[in-house]
Order: structure tokens, then C-alpha cells, then sequence
């Protein structure tokens, strides 16, 4: 008589963990921390302020880069209204900063919380929608987010809801937390902020969440029929970017003082999807490479003597190449979006 | 809350800005439902056409306006015709999100070229000999650009609507919009109908180009390449394929985008170039809300 049992391992070692893997995570966390040394320790001491800066706009952009990409490569959702999200983050960090003295963490927390219920929100009925059709009315939400945003103004330390003063002089600017006043010190706080961003995207790609967001991104009615929860992961999905771009807007605040509408814009939605395209949507690391792309290459080319107005005319082409390339890569493998 | 005495003027700019709208809708809703292409560099290219336009008046001394006019349409075509004759094709394995983020890197590259030829050069302004000459109407001034570009998207509609409808193209340019495969298996030249909707959808990129520069006042480049977006708002009412209903739609979110303007209340007025998403947006969640997921893994909109 057969039986369904499955035979014991003719050795005891075939069911370890195979010691490739273990030595692949190995080199990878060792290359992580390297990279992070690097960054925090080693990069401020070799240049200046104002490329501190730019490398904290970087860290800050990586997160809303890396938000953005995760939606867009493992759930297949495109938003293209993260900027919108991203002056939320600033906006609520900022009012309830001059309203209260909760320690910058605190603000942090906060921030993306609101930023992700708003999230949530404005995703649940745009969840119904799907590809193009949800990219636009993302386009759509941002555009007349910012136009309210452009309207509203952010705080300056005023009373009521707004907390805009009326006089330009009596206008304050957003304080910085304790331990990290000094532009080198908030450059290795953000990007502290940005490692703990990308590690809770990271660990939520490698546990069931992200095996949910395979499924849903390979085929909704396939995931729905293995008993996904397909409404229920999208969203959790959704809070989860717009969480982490909150707080990358409640850095935003601290980073800079006193925010300008001007930094919201619709063509910085566009650009945002630009870099997020270049730097590759496939794994986290194209965060990072975005939100180098989107805050350092324009000074780059400045200092290089360039007019930053080619940073478009770059994004634009990269953004063409990479979409020419994958398309050709399709086209090799016989495989039809 | 409205000035009564007011509405007939903003109701005039109401109606120019809708026929706008409708010009825009309806040559990215004929190109989107024939290539599958949405085309978000419209308005970066007829702002190039513009640009060019005012370039060729201002900065150079042998050229006549109306072969500047002319050069503005011209060269809106020939860029959006080497966009869907050059690039578009090799994007064809592609989803329409994959095909309309092709068109944004096309269109930062020549928002990137417009701002290092013209950003450092202000005071870009050029003025149509239709924008120069007014007439009254009930106390209010009309420009003739105004009355132009209502009755030029009238003719504009209702001539795709004629075409699509009574000529050979159109009627290959309906069979592509319906089903490409089986068109092409029928014997529908598709590519060449392709190019001629993207030849139809230049043209009028120009036209609205040098309409959008006169009814602004300026040529602000950022301002017109994205003009694309509150002019998406018709076509998403129409669902990507009622011309009639984009083109009452842009009507309306013309007039009424314009009449908040003519309010006593500040809200309305500073809130009121939300009016084509706050449209969209509500009419696509509308048209959602039975939504079907097909065995195939594609959703219904």
C-alpha cells in the first residue's frame, strides 16, 4: 500500500539552509553596512555643507523614491501623486511642530500616520481603478492637492488651523531635533530615518505582505482566486508608501525650515516618476539611486558649469532609454504587456 | 456670492478656455483610442510650436508672422509625427501605461530644451492678429481668438466626427480603436492609419499652441506642457472614447472653472483651477464602481 507520507531525508544535513544563501545575505548585509559607513561617516567629513545638504535632500527623496517604485514594481499600482503625499507629511509636521513640543521622532511618527490615513482614503475608492486610469486620477488628486497646498500656504508658527502669520517677519522657522541641529547632524539623522524606511519596506517584501503583492501584481484574478485578500493587501500597500513618504515629508521639514509650495509641483510628480523608472523599480536599491538622481545630479551639473535644466532633458532620455530597453527585452522574450 | 454683472465676461473666457479643452481632448482621445498612445507631451510640443512661433516674430526680421503661425503648426506636427512614427512603434509590446510614460520622457526632454533656449529670455509674449481686435457683447469684451477657438472646436469635432464616420481612414481608424488584431488580420493598414492619427493629433497640437499662448498671455513653458493634465479631465469623463461627451465636458469645466472666478467669496475663486481634476475624478470613480476582474487577470475599468 502507497502512503502519503513523504520518505525522512536520507541526510540529515540536506535540510539545513543552504550555506550559498547564507554566505549571499552575508556579503550583501556586509556591503549594506560598508555603504552606510561610507555615508555617514566618511562622506560628511569629505565635503562640504552644501553637498551635505544635497545628500539630505537625497536620503529624504530616496524614501518617497522607494515608496513610489515598491507601489509601482511589486504591487503594480502607479501613483503618481506622491508629491502630494510628501507635502502632507511636511505640512502636518510642521503645524503640529510649532503647535506642540512632541520630540521630532514623535513628529515623525505622527506624520506619517495622518499622511497614511489620507493615504488610505483617497486609495480606497482609487483602488477599483487599475493601470493608466489610476495613474491619472493619482496625476489628478496631486494637482488639485497642490493647488489647495499652493492656497493654504504651509505653517510659519501663526494661530488657527493654517498657523500662517500675517507678517513675513514674525514667521518662524521649523525647529530641528535636539541631537541634530547642525546640518551634519540632521544629514546623519534623515539618513538614519531613511535605513529604518527601507528596512520596514524591506521586511515587509520578504514576509507574506509582499508575497500577497506578487501574487496581486502577477494577476489580481489568480491572486483572488489562491484566497488573496486583494482589497486588503492594495491597501495595506498604499498605507505603507504613503506612511513612508509622510515621514519623508516630516524630514523634508526640519531639512529645510520654511518649505515653498514651489518644491510641490506637478512636474515634480513627473519627475519623481522619471528617477523612480531610471533607478529601477525591480528592488529598494532603485530608491536610492532616485533620490540621488533627483537631489544631486542637478547640483552636479551646476557645479560642472551646466544649467540644471538639463537634469530634464536627462530624465527624459533616461526615462525613454530604460522604457526602450525593457520593451526590447520583451519583445526578445516574445512576452505582450 | 456671484457678481451678476460679472458672469457674462468670465462666461466668454469660460467658453474660449472649454474650447481649448475640447481641441486638446479631442486629439488625444482620437490618437489614444487609434495607437493606444496617450500622448502627455501635447502640450510640451505645441508649447515648442509656440515658442518657436514667437521666436521666429520677435528674434529674426525676415520672417512674416503668418509663415511664423504656419511654423508653429509645422513644427508641432513634425515633432509629434517623429514621436509616433520613430519611438512609438518600438513601445508597441507595451501596456498604455508603459506606452504614456514614453510620452513623459518625450515630453521633459523638450520642456528641458525650451527652458535652456527661451527660460532666460522674459517678457514672451506674441500677440494672434485675431487677439488684437475686440468687439463688445452685452458690456463685456470679446476677443476674436475667443470666438475662433469656440467655433474652431466645434468645426473640429464635428469634422473627426464626419471622418471617423464617412471616410475609408475613419472607418480603419474605428476597426484599430475596437480590436487592432483582428483589423490588422482584415487587412487594415495599421500602421499607416496610426500615423495618420498621429499626423491629425500634430496639427492640432500646433493650433492649440498658439491658441493656448494668446488666450494665457504668455508662454510660460511649465504651464503649458502641463496644460496636458487639466485637459485629460473631457477625455476621462468621455471614457477615453465619447467625443460628444469630452466635448460638452470640457464646456463645462471651462465655464465653470471660469465663473468661480466671478465669485464675491475668496475660496472659490483661489480653489478654482481644481474644478477638471474635482470632475474627473468624481466621473472615473462613478464609472468604476462596478468593477470586474476578468479570468484573464486584466480589470475592467
Amino acid at each position: 500500500m502507497t502512503t502519503m507520507e513523504a520518505a525522512p531525508p536520507a541526510d540529515a544535513a540536506a535540510v539545513v539552509v543552504p550555506s550559498r544563501f547564507g554566505r549571499r545575505a552575508a556579503i550583501q548585509a556586509a556591503i549594506i553596512v560598508v555603504i552606510l559607513v561610507v555615508a555617514m561617516f566618511v562622506l560628511p567629513a569629505l565635503t562640504s555643507t552644501f553637498w551635505v545638504k544635497n545628500f539630505t535632500s537625497a536620503a529624504v527623496l530616496a524614501i518617497v523614491a522607494a515608496a513610489t517604485g515598491m507601489l509601482y514594481g511589486r504591487v503594480g499600482l502607479v501613483a503618481l501623486g506622491q508629491i502630494g503625499l510628501y507635502g502632507v507629511g511636511t505640512w502636518v509636521t510642521m503645524r503640529l511642530g510649532f503647535a506642540t513640543d512632541w520630540p521630532y521622532p514623535v513628529l515623525i511618527l505622527v506624520a506619517g500616520a495622518i499622511t497614511a490615513v489620507i493615504g488610505v482614503l483617497l486609495g480606497l475608492p482609487a483602488l477599483r481603478l487599475h493601470g493608466l486610469y489610476l495613474a491619472l486620477v493619482t496625476l489628478m488628486a496631486a494637482a488639485a492637492f497642490l493647488i489647495i497646498l499652493a492656497n493654504t500656504k504651509f505653517p510659519t508658527g501663526g494661530p488657527g488651523f493654517r498657523g500662517v502669520v500675517i507678517e513675513v517677519a514674525n514667521s518662524r522657522q521649523m525647529r530641528r531635533p535636539d541631537i541634530a541641529e547642525t546640518d551634519y547632524g540632521y544629514y546623519r539623522y534623515a539618513l538614519v530615518v531613511a535605513v529604518l524606511m527601507f528596512a520596514l519596506a524591506a521586511a515587509h517584501l520578504v514576509s507574506k505582505p509582499g508575497r500577497a503583492w506578487a501574487s496581486i501584481r502577477q494577476s489580481e484574478a489568480a491572486a483572488l482566486a489562491a484566497g488573496v485578500n486583494t482589497v486588503t493587501y492594495k491597501l495595506w500597500a498604499w498605507a505603507l508608501a504613503s506612511f513612508m513618504t509622510g515621514c519623508a515629508g516630516a524630514l523634508l521639514a526640519g531639512h529645510v525650515g520654511s518649505p515653498s509650495t514651489f518644491t510641490f509641483t506637478v512636474e515634480q510628480n513627473i519627475i519623481l516618476m522619471a528617477v523612480v523608472v531610471m533607478g529601477g523599480v525591480a528592488s529598494l536599491w532603485g530608491g536610492v539611486i532616485a533620490g540621488l538622481l533627483a537631489a544631486v545630479l542637478p547640483e552636479v551639473l551646476q557645479d560642472w558649469g551646466f544649467s540644471s535644466n538639463w537634469t530634464l532633458i536627462l530624465f527624459g532620455t533616461g526615462l525613454l532609454t530604460n522604457l526602450l530597453i525593457t520593451s526590447w527585452q520583451l519583445d526578445k522574450a516574445g512576452i505582450k504587456e | 456670492m456671484f457678481n451678476t454683472s460679472q458672469l457674462f465676461p468670465f462666461l466668454i473666457s469660460g467658453l474660449a478656455f472649454g474650447a481649448v479643452y475640447a481641441m486638446s481632448g479631442t486629439g488625444l482621445l482620437v490618437l489614444y483610442r487609434t495607437t493606444g498612445v496617450l500622448n502627455f507631451a501635447f502640450g510640451a510640443i505645441g508649447a515648442m510650436g509656440a515658442n518657436i512661433t514667437w521666436h521666429l516674430i520677435e528674434k529674426t526680421d525676415w520672417c512674416p508672422d503668418w509663415l511664423a503661425y504656419v511654423a508653429c503648426v509645422v513644427v508641432a506636427t513634425a515633432l509629434t509625427l517623429f514621436y509616433g512614427v520613430v519611438l512609438a512603434p518600438r513601445f508597441a509590446n507595451r501596456d498604455p501605461l508603459g506606452k504614456m510614460l514614453g510620452t513623459l520622457g518625450f515630453a521633459l526632454i523638450l520642456l528641458g530644451l525650451m527652458f535652456n533656449l527661451w527660460r532666460s529670455q522674459d517678457a514672451r509674449v506674441f500677440r494672434l492678429p485675431t487677439g488684437t481686435r475686440r468687439f463688445e457683447i452685452f458690456d463685456s469684451r470679446v476677443t476674436w481668438t475667443q470666438v475662433v477657438a469656440v467655433l474652431f472646436a466645434l468645426v473640429v469635432v464635428g469634422g473627426v466626427t464626419v471622418f471617423l464616420r464617412a471616410t475609408k481612414t475613419g472607418t480603419a481608424m474605428r476597426a484599430i480603436a475596437n480590436d487592432r488584431e483582428i483589423a490588422s488580420l482584415l487587412g487594415v493598414p495599421v500602421r499607416r492609419v496610426e500615423t495618420a492619427a498621429w499626423l491629425g493629433s500634430g496639427v492640432l497640437c500646433g493650433i492649440v499652441g498658439l491658441l493656448l499662448e494668446d488666450l494665457f498671455g504668455s508662454l510660460d513653458m511649465g504651464t503649458m506642457t502641463f496644460f496636458v493634465i487639466p485637459a485629460l479631465a473631457p477625455v476621462l469623463i468621455a471614457q477615453m472614447r465619447r467625443l460628444w461627451v469630452g466635448f460638452f465636458a470640457a464646456f463645462a469645466i471651462g465655464v465653470v472653472e471660469a465663473e468661480l472666478n466671478a465669485s464675491n467669496w475668496d475660496w472659490p475663486s483661489q480653489y478654482r483651477k481644481t474644478t477638471p481634476y474635482v470632475f474627473a475624478i468624481v466621473a472615473v470613480l462613478w464609472f468604476a464602481r462596478k468593477r470586474t476582474v476578468m479570468i484573464s487577470g486584466r480589470v475592467t475599468r
